[in-house]
């Protein structure tokens, strides 16, 4: 019974907290753009962190090991600080963005103009993760989270063409604007394969002690919750693809998202989506902030873990108030949350190889997984992510000169 | 033992259980006539940047030494103190009371404990 409680939460819990600012704005993007056509990579994404997803969960139950962890313990340090100063880096720009989607919500709200609420929400994200625990932030923020459920239910009220829709998960070639088409592609698996997202749920498991009978648990979780979440990316697409695209409108201020839903909803839409980009970009502030967190705690070693308190674990606390500092430099700076956006989910999907190969390793490693490797299924998708990951790599950044502008 | 697989980089826990760092390095003692033999474990970011860039490692040492006696120099762990527990190692004594959690300790003093509700 207490297992199929933690199900249904974990699942409620995944769908609540799966939207973030990229992944509104580049399916938002997808649907301006090419209507339907680009549901395909909403779909591909959402399998991939699904895989990853239930692979570092797994991983974390059966090793008593968290991704960061073993990283350095199976290559060395040597080795694990390239996958730290990347990921530090992309995820600082990501984490920028979430601060400064949670300000544009803000700014949408009040009238009252961005940067000056870079200070403001910085101090709620620095309190919640210095007075609250890890289940406190995991559910309750995750379940506030649900409100962005709204974008799938306006999606319905607008009666697409579910035909035209299951069209577009299959893969087409574009018959316009390749290279946007493209780039908006590779910004979509960006913002749904998140390093960040596989490698906080491998340390939450951790801080949750979970063991080998949480990995049907785990399952559950990371397959329902992450097909209902790319459900609602699927939503956002589509709802841009019916209001935005016939009138020729492209996704390019953060003020045009309450489109999505004032059509439908009249007045209730624009509070929708302000309340759904604030509570998904605040909950994603505090994922990254804490993911990157335990990166570099676990790889030197320290004490770490929110269930503590902050004097516990002095080097843990210090380095999540110094990334929510540099954050919040770019919202103080002015910096265009969408912009900022486009830039870290073309360098997400650029960097994937650097935290999935290696993962790929540990996952086929039985001193850590005994007889719960990946099988061969689990290994052809991991590989298939990987190579995914490196083409992603070779075109996004030139896709990013050519067509994302 | 295979000493790069199964010391190098290993987590340490101290005699409460708590975090102590990592291996950064091992000190091996030669012998004359037998098998070296695993004498420390270094835990240190002196050693750790060593194993990058000896200039760098030399620069923290410089500036490491200026916070007292016994810094500026990797601190060590006799081999005989450690044991093996699993996925980790365990020490048999308390990390607070040595070099390994000086950041730590200065943090906790100079930062954590002056902003509220440190202790939750």
């Amino acid at each position: 019974m207490k297992k199929a409680l933690e199900v249904g939460l974990g699942i409620v819990t995944s769908i609540g907290g799966f939207l973030e600012i990229g992944s509104i704005t580049t399916a938002a993007q997808a649907g301006a753009g090419f209507t339907f056509q680009l549901g395909w990579s909403v779909l591909l994404g959402t399998i991939c962190i699904a895989f990853l997803v239930e692979m570092s969960g797994r991983f974390a139950a059966v090793s008593k090991h968290t991704i960061p962890d073993a990283m350095r313990e199976r290559f060395g340090v040597n080795f694990y600080a390239v996958p730290l100063v990347v990921m530090l880096g992309v995820s600082l720009l990501t984490l920028g963005a979430e601060l400064g989607g949670v300000a544009a919500a803000l700014e949408m709200a009040t009238g009252v103009s961005l940067p000056v609420w870079g200070i403001p929400v910085a101090i709620v994200a620095w309190f919640t993760l210095w007075r609250t625990n890890f289940s406190f932030i995991e559910n309750g923020v995750s379940l506030l989270g649900l409100v962005t459920v709204a974008f799938a239910v306006g999606a319905y009220k607008l009666h697409p063409s579910y035909g035209e829709i299951a069209k577009g998960l299959v893969p087409t070639l574009p018959h316009e604007d390749r290279a946007h088409y493209w780039f908006v592609a590779v910004s979509v698996l960006g913002a749904s394969i998140t390093p960040y997202l596989y490698y906080f749920y491998s340390s939450g498991a951790i801080e949750e002690n979970w063991d080998e009978s949480y990995i049907a648990v785990n399952r559950a979780i990371s397959a329902i919750g992450m097909f209902f979440g790319g459900f609602l990316s699927l939503a956002v697409l589509v709802l841009a693809g019916m209001l935005f695209k016939p009138k020729g409108i492209d996704v390019e201020h953060y003020q045009q998202l309450p489109e999505l839903l004032t059509p439908i909803f009249g007045r209730a839409g624009f509070w929708l989506v302000v309340s759904a980009l604030g509570i998904a970009c605040i909950g994603a502030t505090l994922e990254i902030t804490l993911a990157l967190s335990y990166l570099v705690a676990q790889g030197f070693g320290w004490s770490w873990g929110e269930n503590l308190p902050p004097r516990k674990d002095a080097r843990f606390a210090v380095t999540y108030i110094a990334l929510i500092v540099a954050g919040t430099l770019f919202v103080i700076l002015g910096m265009d949350p969408l912009k900022l956006t486009q830039i870290a989910m073309a360098l997400t999907a650029a960097s994937l190889p650097v935290g999935v190969f290696p993962f790929i390793i540990l996952m086929n490693d039985k001193t850590y997984l005994g007889t719960h490797t990946n099988g061969r299924f689990g290994n052809a998708v991991v590989m298939f992510i990987s190579a995914l990951a490196a083409v992603l790599a070779i075109v996004s950044i030139p896709l990013e000169i050519v067509g994302g502008s | 033992m295979r000493l790069i697989a199964e010391v190098l980089d290993e987590q340490i826990k101290d005699n409460k259980g708590s975090n102590a760092g990592r291996v950064d390095g091992i000190v091996l003692e030669l012998r004359e006539g037998k098998p070296p033999r695993v004498a420390y474990v270094e835990v240190s970011p002196i050693t750790l940047f060593s194993r990058f860039n000896r200039r760098l490692a030399w620069w923290y040492a410089r500036h490491d030494r200026k916070w007292g006696e016994g810094r500026g120099v990797p601190f060590r762990i006799p081999w005989s103190r450690i044991r093996r527990d699993g996925p980790t190692l365990r020490v048999d004594f308390d990390a607070d009371a040595t070099p390994i959690n000086a950041l730590e300790d200065w943090l906790r003093i100079a930062v954590i404990d002056r902003i509220p509700w440190s202790r939750r």
